[in-house]
């Protein structure tokens, strides 16, 4: 299932790293992915979409949220 | 008043009431080190032999106060070496602040001598990490460090100091920082407690299982009264263990790959699981597909991602298990439970038979569960446990009455052979009034056997019960069992023990015969000091019952 991840977090190194390992760990593939710091405001936000399995999505955006800096964690299917 | 980021540091891990460091020096750290010699009183700083070392004392540390363990490595190499017990950590949510030193800022990323990339090869197995490479970002990282180390799911964090910090200098005024989503465990509601309730009482098969969260969140009291209240069969993980003791009726023993038979079997005839701090692993559930088929799950973590990870939850309860329990109990109705109970009896009749005959064909050899037995009997159950992993590990599991909660520490979710000896310097540092006991095979003592050194140089007295089966043992087992007896690549020659402790001035003796066990177990139980056991055990002894990978529980083999 195509997934799109939309992610609000702190703006520090090592974020995108830790949040991408998740991933990785899974053998899942980024299909596209976009990020930028919201000036002066310390957060960044991060989009991607993935084809990740229905039933590890939701254990996926738990554990992506247990990344200390993650603020916010939303995502949807994406409809073909 | 400007002083050193070294110096910060130091006062920085006194404000955070840090008594012991586990650590080995090197060129990234010197700096750290300078400082430390002159907080010799406030600090006690133990000198392992490798790092790794200092990672698992630090765990075993962590385990038996409670509190994150600390080590502090050099670069590079010394960082690398750390990983394997850091890994550990993850694992086993086990609180840990490993502090690493780390060339100088300027020099990052030029392949500098002794430069790796700590964050980059700690990110996936630590909690949090950070890379310090100014004097005035130490104190906040510190606090955001033990901080996140022991709240929520305990784990391990690193913080990586760029030498140039450790040389600058800075203010210092200690802060404590409070990460607010750690701050909350607790996200359930009246509405939460009182569905669970329901849910037990209408059950009339039950199970609860014991996990780590139980003794991390110290909530034996309160599993020892839903169990009797509620009259409600209780299994334990391997970490769950020693949480409840066999004067508890309730108590079915532990569960998994190689649990009782019982409870496995059982598992998949309950009508209701009730998980308590733990996380459904594959050696607890065997095929997933195929887990606790009749079973609505109750399933009690704080870590949220746990729930619906292995198993489909009926009802996730984010939280703290003891604030939980607390509040499930006035809702618990008497239970009426008895015939339940009685057929885990009745199945473990039939493991005591199968154990029987197991132990008939070793009639002269000593066997690995009666070396157990006899050290639990000697020690009256009171002791701490260090197992290290394998065939040792898991006899030491089922054969060791534990009589007092937080007694069995090993590496369960990671498997590390080689995690005892060092672990037991970290619990016999953080515990002295309890005995540490080491269980360990020949294999696994030569992974980390230069931690002898560090039981010599500290005049620990730990205890060391070698189980020499001249094999790796779990593995062979394993050959024996699903590859043909192919026994390749397992047989292994070891030293002489008995020579090699005394070169430590550790106390040493050896036995191989059955009349012998019980004189030298109570002589090496006696000893004040720190003691090698050597026991030559039966070379291809096996433990069962056993879950093979992938199977369903109730197909566990007893033989
Ligand atoms: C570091 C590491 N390497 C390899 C293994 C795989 N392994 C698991 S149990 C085992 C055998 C352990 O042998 P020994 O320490 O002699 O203990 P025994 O099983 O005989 O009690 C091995 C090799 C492991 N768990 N850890």
């Amino acid at each position: 299932m195509l997934y799109t991840v939309d992610i609000v977090t702190e703006n520090r190194p090592g974020v995108l790293y830790r949040i991408a390992g998740l991933l990785t760990k899974r053998k899942i593939n980024i299909e596209r992915i976009n990020a930028y710091a919201v000036k002066g405001k310390g957060i960044s936000k991060i989009f991607f979409t993935a084809d990740v399995e229905k039933k590890v999505m939701e254990t996926l955006a738990k554990q992506i949220y247990k990344v200390i800096e993650v603020a916010d964690i939303k995502y949807h299917e994406v409809s073909h | 008043m400007k002083m050193s980021g070294s110096e910060i540091l130091i006062k920085s891990l006194l404000k955070e009431r840090v008594e012991v460091i586990f650590g080995y020096p090197g060129g990234a750290n010197m700096p750290i080190y300078d400082a430390l010699y002159d907080y010799g009183k406030q600090i006690r700083h133990i000198l392992v032999r490798h790092e790794q070392g200092a990672a698992h004392a630090a765990e075993g540390y962590a385990r038996i106060t409670g509190k994150p363990g600390v080590c502090l490595v050099t670069s590079g190499p010394g960082a690398t070496n750390l990983v394997t017990g850091v890994a550990d950590a993850m694992m086993d949510s086990v609180p840990m602040v490993a502090i690493t030193g780390q060339v100088a800022a300027e020099y990052l990323g030029s392949d500098a001598f002794q430069e790796t990339d700590v964050m980059g090869i700690t990110t996936p197995i630590t909690k949090w990490n950070c890379q310090v490479t100014h004097a005035d970002e130490i104190v906040e990282t510190v606090a955001k460090a033990f901080y996140i180390a022991s709240h929520g799911r305990p784990g391990p964090v690193v913080i990586d100091i760029t030498k140039n910090a450790q040389f600058e200098e800075a203010d210092f005024f200690y802060k404590k920082v409070v990460v607010k989503k750690l701050a909350f465990t607790n996200h359930f509601d009246d509405d939460e407690v009182r569905k669970a309730a329901d849910l037990i009482n209408r059950s009339k098969r039950p199970i609860l299982l014991v996990g780590h969260g139980v003794l991390i969140s110290g909530a034996e009291k309160e599993i020892d009264e839903l169990t009797r209240k509620g009259e409600i069969p209780a299994a334990a993980t391997l970490h769950g263990l020693s949480v409840m003791s066999w004067s508890n009726p309730w108590f079915v023993g532990l569960t998994g790959m190689h649990g009782k038979y019982a409870p496995n079997v059982l598992t998949n005839e309950a009508d209701l699981v009730i998980s308590a701090g733990m996380r459904f692993d594959d050696r607890v559930v065997g095929k997933m597909s195929e887990y606790a088929p009749l079973a609505k799950v109750i399933h009690v973590d704080v870590d949220a991602s746990e729930h619906n990870k292995n198993i489909k939850a009926d009802l996730p309860i984010v939280g703290d298990i003891k604030t939980f329990l607390k509040d499930l109990l006035p809702h618990i109705n008497t239970g009426h439970r008895r015939s339940w109970r009685e057929q885990f009896r009745i199945l473990d009749k039939k493991e005591q038979t199968a154990e029987k005959k197991r132990l008939k064909k070793h009639r002269d050899d000593i066997t690995m569960d009666e070396a157990i037995k006899t050290l639990s009997e000697k020690t009256n159950g009171q002791s701490i446990i260090v197992a290290d992993v394998g065939q040792n590990q898991m006899f030491s599991a089922r054969y060791y009455d534990f009589k007092k909660p937080n007694s069995f520490i090993t590496s369960g979710g990671l498997g590390t052979m080689g995690f005892a000896l060092p672990a037991a310097i970290g619990t016999a540092v953080g515990n002295p009034k309890r005995q540490t006991y080491v269980v360990v095979g020949d294999g696994g003592i030569q992974m980390t056997i230069q931690e002898l050194g560090t039981i010599m140089q500290e005049n620990l007295p730990i205890k060391i019960l070698l189980l020499n089966n001249e094999f790796l043992g779990m593995v062979r087992q394993w050959q024996e069992l699903f590859f043909d007896k192919r026994y390749s690549f397992t047989n292994m020659t070891g030293p002489n023990y008995v020579d090699l402790a005394k070169a430590y001035g550790i106390k040493a003796k050896k036995i191989s015969k059955k009349i012998n066990l019980r004189t030298a177990i109570s002589e090496f139980v006696e000893s004040k000091e720190s003691y090698l056991l050597e026991i030559k055990v039966a070379k291809e002894g096996n433990i069962f019952p056993m879950v093979p990978t992938g199977v369903a529980v109730d197909k566990v083999r007893l033989e």
